[in-house]
């Protein structure tokens, strides 16, 4: 082809050179359609990185503020108990990546040296993960068949006088059990379980002579991506003896409070991208009506509709997506600053933010630009080359 | 006998009540250079907007490389424009923001290939070699005529329609611009110039006068 005498240019870099020019020769206007664009993508950042990590956090808060499923015997099958074999199968049916923790429970009646107390016999490992938000002075039972040791209730520990340390005495009428053990910790819950004394789950059931059974199951399940009626029902389904539901009170309130701010964001983020479509499109007008003339000469040189349009919208791409890029950044850290105020916490980036701000922020500076396009292309080079 | 390249018959352009161009018969051989004298608003621009379809008739025919253009697309437009007709204009219309270079190898760009090399050198024969990287801000009026009819000539068209490439011109330069025409001449091709200059309109091979969109002489 020809000579050696200057660089090949390809189509594509001619194409890039012309749009980086003609970006670079209105940088006031190139600044503000950026400018819009970056704060409603900035804002949009903002509330789906807190909506999306404060959702995520908050189940897990919630959860930790108890169990949210429950397995106990059957109501038509008249039994007051469940064999503990059967709990454990039960167990094993929640995936174990959804499982954050599960104890069984026994409950009975016993007397201490200063009256009468509530024993339960937990599974403490279980226990532990299912009430992450107990304040617990001395330490919690780490040894699972640990027969010598206890841990009791904060309004018990007070009434009985009891501290960390003590030995304390539990006797069952009943079975005529007797035995002294050594207090490991006492346990502020804030809850009915104030008043109880924890022991591990075989020393109950042989206090109680109630070996083997066990009166209910907590559990505590990932609710995301969890469908925990189903699972209900599958448990139920699978062990006629068992009754398997989630504890609702939780649950639901955790899902209304998170709608209503869905809900509330979806409307804000509507709102900013209107206002900054509307900003980038009356930038673009002015940029249009600024550049009649050359469009009317690149027309007469031999540029069609498509490369009008293309060049117009690819300078809006790019305006746009350096503006979200920019938008990213800026939202994120405005997230930190919106979590922390409302919610005391700290953000973290989620991967889902990324299209929810990248898809409506590009859509709507290319909805922006349809207007502007047009007027583009309407120019007519006759008439606008002879102004002068 | 060379072939008719360009034709009009009774091609009319009203704009309401006005008629700028009103019935003009016209025929144009290959390699002819026609100057179009007039008085002003007499239609030359009118009709050099038509022939070299940046603008469509009201009224008439016009045939170009023996084909009617009424009914082409506007995209077919562009690329007849584009393949076959360069544009020279009083204004001397560039891209401010491009290089001297830069607005010859858009012309290429539309085109079809981006040649550096060839761009250099159509610069270089209207004697701008030194100016290539130079904004048009930063070029005479003369230099940016001359940049124009580089770009003009990037695409080897074979017809050059140019309305009053000197009008803006001093003498000196109107001489650099006249010498570039005249050579494209010898080379053979057609050229339609709009000039008020009758020292310009002496080097055509025909002068057509117009005078309220008429055609009153054609010689
Ligand atoms: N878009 C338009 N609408 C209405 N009238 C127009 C339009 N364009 C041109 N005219 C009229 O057509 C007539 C011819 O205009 P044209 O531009 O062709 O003149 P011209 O011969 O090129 O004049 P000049 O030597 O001053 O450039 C003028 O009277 C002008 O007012
Ligand atoms: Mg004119």
């Amino acid at each position: 082809m020809a000579g050696d005498k200057g660089a090949k240019i390809t189509k594509r870099e001619m194409f890039l050179r012309i749009l980086l020019k003609s970006l670079k020769v209105r940088k006031n206007r190139v600044f503000i359609t950026f400018f819009s664009i970056m704060i409603g993508a900035a804002i949009i950042t903002a509330l789906a990185s807190v909506y999306f990590d404060i959702s995520a956090k908050m189940s897990r808060e919630l959860r930790a503020y108890g169990a949210n499923f429950f397995i106990g015997p059957a109501s038509a099958s008249g039994n007051r108990t469940v064999d503990t074999g059967t709990i454990g199968e039960a167990v094993k049916m929640v995936p174990p990546e959804k499982l954050a923790g599960a104890s069984p429970y026994v409950y009975g009646v016993v007397r201490l040296d200063l009256g009468n107390a509530v024993l339960a016999g937990v599974d403490f490992a279980g226990l532990k993960r299912l009430s992450p938000y107990w304040q617990v002075e001395g330490k919690w039972i780490t040894v699972d068949f640990d027969d010598e040791s206890c841990m009791i209730g904060k309004t018990l520990a007070k009434n009985m006088e009891l501290k960390v340390g003590d030995s304390v005495t539990v006797i069952r009428n009943e079975t005529g059990f007797q035995k002294s053990l050594i207090i490991k910790g006492i346990a502020e819950t804030g809850q009915a379980e104030d008043e109880q004394i924890f022991v591990s789950l075989p020393l109950a059931q042989k206090i109680l002579g109630m070996e083997g059974k066990a009166n209910h199951a907590m559990l505590s399940i990932v609710t995301e991506g969890t469908d925990i009626d189903a699972l209900a029902a599958t448990v139920a389904g699978k062990f006629p003896v068992l009754d398997a539901k989630p504890i609702r009170k939780v649950s639901s309130s955790e899902g209304k409070i998170l709608e209503k701010i869905k809900g509330l964001m979806a409307i804000v983020a509507v709102i900013i991208l209107t206002i900054t479509t509307l900003c980038v499109m009356t930038t673009l007008i002015t940029v249009v009506s600024e550049r009649t003339r050359e469009i009317g000469l690149m027309k007469a040189i031999g540029a069609d509709d498509r490369e009008i349009v293309r060049q117009f919208i690819a300078e809006t791409l790019l305006i746009g997506v350096a503006g979200v890029a920019a938008g990213l950044v800026v939202g994120f850290i405005l997230a930190q600053v919106l979590g922390q105020a409302v919610f005391g916490s700290s953000i973290s980036f989620r991967m889902i933010v990324l299209p929810v701000t990248l898809i409506p922020s590009v859509a709507a500076s290319l909805l922006a630009a349809v207007l502007p396009v047009r007027m583009a292309v309407r120019v007519v080079p006759a008439q606008v080359l002879k102004e002068d | 006998m060379a072939k008719i390249v360009l034709e009009t018959k009774v091609l009319t352009k009203r704009y309401g009540s006005v008629t700028p161009l009103d019935s003009i018969d016209m025929q144009v051989k290959g390699g002819e250079w026609v100057a179009i004298m007039g008085p002003s608003g007499s239609g030359k621009t009118t009709m050099l907007n038509l022939l070299s379809l940046l603008d469509s008739p009201t009224e008439g025919e016009y045939i170009l490389d023996g084909v009617g253009t009424a009914t082409l697309t506007e995209k077919e437009r562009v690329a007849v424009r584009r393949e076959k007709i360069g544009l020279v204009f009083q204004q001397f219309h560039l891209v401010s923001y491009l290089t001297a270079l830069e607005n010859v190898m858009l012309a290429q760009y539309y085109h079809s290939m981006v040649d550096k090399g060839d761009a250099m050198e159509a610069l270089e024969r209207v004697g701008l070699e030194h100016r290539t990287d130079h904004l048009p801000s930063q070029l005479s009026g003369g230099e940016q005529q001359r940049v124009c009819i580089a770009r003009a000539l990037i695409n080897q068209p074979a017809i050059i329609m140019a309305d009053e490439p000197t009008g803006n011109l001093d003498e000196a330069n109107e001489e650099v611009v006249l010498e570039l025409f005249k050579e494209l001449h010898r080379e053979g091709r057609t050229i339609i110039m709009v000039t008020h200059n009758p020292e310009l309109a002496e080097f055509a091979d025909r002068v057509v006068r117009l005078h309220h969109g008429k055609v009153v002489k054609d010689a």
